[in-house]
């Protein structure tokens, strides 16, 4: 049961990879591929590591650890990205170069 | 465990090609995060499949430190184009 | 003060995962010497409702992913979003993280009037 459930889990984080990477490939915009790179990397990789937390759970301080991370460290990334590469691509003149 | 490790390698392999041939340096920045996280994540697939609680605490370190590097890097690539 | 003492205990806790007495001696000193930056004070009411809606924010990510995979999304488009004034930078950052952790949509930019700008993804009938 509780192998079946954790395969469960393996099972749809690496399909979000899969559906979520493969928008990666092709020519949309920087701020398109962000959203489905957060549902590969952030929603899949937490379904993975829950996964594994089912499997074995007498690891669970540091795959919470793990999770917790993962959400604000790839949420944090997905900001940073799309304001850096926003800001090129448009209004230069909001932000003059020597308030930066 | 062996087959889904094996199709974690493929989903990695996405990113990386598309890292080799985009010539923007956001999309390859996008790409290269992707990597990071994956790679974080595998890590801690194999640590399971093996049951060496050492390279566990490796990927739990990878996740954990993983991005700040590319934030910053990020940072650095907006001043230069600023200048 | 209290807030960012419980944090930092907490990670350190979930890192080594002991309970022993030199550990907590040791994870309390930690916390104690590392250097603080501005404290800023938040109300417990604040915080409890940050709370709620980050937990509210998971099951919603998911279902927002779901719904992007069925049906594809291929519009996109900037909105303003209003936030609260006068808020604190944790709240803040917390803002961002929520509006940025649910896939369909991203905070661009934080400007000073105290607006996000939001890139969203929604989806488009085909003609």
């Amino acid at each position: 049961m509780i192998d079946v459930l954790s395969y469960l889990f393996f099972g749809v984080g690496i399909f979000f990879w899969f559906w979520g990477t493969s928008h990666l490939v092709g020519k949309r915009s920087v701020l398109f591929k962000l959203h489905s790179l957060s549902v590969a990397d952030t929603l899949g990789s937490i379904l993975i590591v829950i996964g594994l937390l089912i499997k074995i759970p007498s690891r669970w301080p540091l795959l919470t650890l793990a999770i917790i991370s993962l959400a604000i460290w790839n949420t944090m990334l997905g900001y940073v990205l799309a304001h850096c590469s926003s800001d090129e691509a448009e209004n230069q003149k909001e932000f003059p170069t020597e308030t930066l | 465990m062996n087959l889904l490790l094996i199709a974690m390698i493929a989903a990695m392999l996405i990113p990386m090609y598309q890292a080799l041939k985009d010539d923007d340096i956001w999309q390859k920045m996008l790409a290269l995060g992707s990597i990071s996280s994956k790679a974080g994540i595998m890590t801690l697939f194999i640590s399971v499949l093996r049951d060496d609680w050492m390279i566990g605490a490796v990927g739990a370190i990878i996740l954990t430190v993983g991005n700040a590097g590319l934030m910053l890097l990020a940072h650095i690539i907006k001043r230069m184009d600023d200048l | 003060m209290i807030g960012s003492l419980i944090l930092r205990l907490t990670i350190w806790f979930l890192l080594t995962a002991d309970f022993t007495v030199p550990n907590i001696i040791i994870g309390i000193a930690i916390a104690f010497l590392l250097p603080r930056g501005y404290t800023s004070p938040e109300r417990i009411k604040d915080w409890l409702s940050m709370l709620k809606k980050i937990l509210i924010a998971i099951p919603v990510a998911y279902i927002e992913a779901f719904e992007i995979i069925i049906r594809p999304h291929n519009g996109e488009d900037m909105i303003l979003e209003r936030a609260k004034m006068k808020r604190s930078p944790i709240m803040i950052f917390l803002d961002v993280f929520l509006i940025t952790f649910t896939p369909k949509t991203i905070v661009v930019r934080h400007n000073q009037e105290g607006c996000y700008e939001v890139h969203r993804v929604f989806p488009i009938k085909k003609p």
